[in-house]
């Protein structure tokens, strides 16, 4: 478990299946719970609990973010990762407050050190879909550059929706062997 | 005035797996495209049974996998669709020209073209995707002349020999492949794909081999 200042990180578990359950309950679409084919997945608590209770997730990159009375408030995780061209994907599951909150600044901080320090990698990749405003403003706020948008390739609630592509590198690329 | 070509598209078969896994062991392959050097003539192989047995069957697919033939030059290439999403009427194109000396000509204009017809006009998709590395300029204007539009643009992104590429995201809506589609249908009609399935058709009732 690592201390932040306003709470902890630590791996997620089984136990945590239920809470994670409720953000594909939730009625705005996000851009890191679709699927590679960028269709909406809709497991039970039960799937959730035995895919946090594998191995490969136990030692994993996905993370379960508590506050500081130890009330679990959201999910972070490093996913997508691409070994030959060292590039990943960044998630971060909140409510929409919780982008504002410190709580997900110290998040983010845990995974970029993760990602560009201890895994070395060149670069982390965020997706968005428009309505996640707060999402991508979280982004833009921490130095993730803009780096297109595809149009038109979600569909939900009766209209296409576009996803935002963000890319950030480290301020200085590892030097890898 | 129309242009006309004698190939055609149709499903790739399991006999055509010897001219499949030579066409993924080419070094232009694995570089205009993706593949590890390192895997075994085997390991290609099974990916490539593993791809011909899912277009079968009567389920959704999620890819399709189409041979371009000819009938003057055997067959030119292979078109994979594939993350072929029903739900949000999308999918991922590639193709591969295996045939090199066809490569430089209108071919792969014209298998992009039945395909992207193959896209809207059959599976009824709303969007086809393709991501081509920035250096394979070929590519990027034939998708970019039916009508796609650049999208995103990925800095540094994937390694060739040692160095990473940038790589561009496309994609291609319905209407904006409709549009050019009727700027150029003078031009188009002959090698159109209703064009190619009635000479194909003509042939079959004709006897043709």
């Amino acid at each position: 478990m690592i201390k932040t200042t306003h709470g902890h990180i630590r791996i997620a578990d089984p136990d945590d299946a239920p809470f994670l359950h409720g953000f594909y309950d939730m009625k705005t679409p996000r851009a890191a719970l679709l699927d590679t084919r960028r269709e909406p997945l809709m497991p039970a608590v039960a799937e959730l609990r035995e895919l946090l209770g594998r191995k490969e997730a136990m030692q994993g990159l996905f993370y379960a973010i508590e506050d500081d009375t130890g009330a679990v408030r959201g999910f972070c995780s490093l996913r997508g990762m691409n070994q030959e061209a060292s590039f990943g994907e960044v998630t971060l599951l909140l409510d929409d407050a919780g982008y504002e909150a410190p709580l997900a600044d110290e998040a983010l901080s845990f995974l970029l050190a993760r990602a560009f320090t201890n895994l070395r990698l060149n670069k982390l990749m965020a997706h968005s879909l428009t309505l996640e405003t707060r999402w991508r403003d979280f982004l833009k706020r921490h130095g993730f550059e803009d780096a297109g948008t595809l149009r038109e390739c979600f569909f939900g609630g009766g209209q296409w929706h576009d996803i935002h592509l963000y890319t950030l590198v480290p301020a200085a690329p590892a030097v890898r062997n | 005035m129309p242009i006309t070509t004698d190939m055609f598209l149709r499903r790739a078969e399991r006999d055509d797996l010897d001219i499949i896994v030579g066409w993924m062991e080419q070094p232009d392959f694995q570089h205009f495209l993706y593949g590890d050097p390192a895997r075994s003539q085997k390991q290609i192989r099974e990916q490539i049974v593993s791809m011909l047995g899912r277009s079968g069957g009567v389920s959704m697919p999620g890819g399709v996998y189409l041979l371009i033939d000819s009938k003057k030059d055997g067959p030119v290439g292979l078109l994979s669709l594939q993350n072929i999403s029903w739900r949000n009427r999308s999918c991922m194109l590639d193709l591969y020209i295996g045939n090199t000396q066809l490569r430089a000509r209108m071919a792969t204009a014209i298998a992009v073209y039945r395909a992207l017809e193959y896209c809207f006009d059959e599976l009824n998709l709303h969007r086809v995707s393709a991501f081509i590395y920035a250096f394979n300029t070929a590519s990027w204007r034939i998708f970019e002349k039916a009508g796609a539009v650049r999208e995103c643009v990925l800095k540094d992104h994937l390694p060739r020999d040692g160095k990473l590429y940038d790589v561009y995201g496309y994609g291609l809506l319905r209407r904006e492949f409709e549009a050019v589609r009727e700027r150029h249908r003078r031009s188009t009609e002959g090698f159109s794909l209703s064009a190619m399935m009635e000479s194909l058709g003509a042939e079959e009732a004709g006897g043709a081999p």
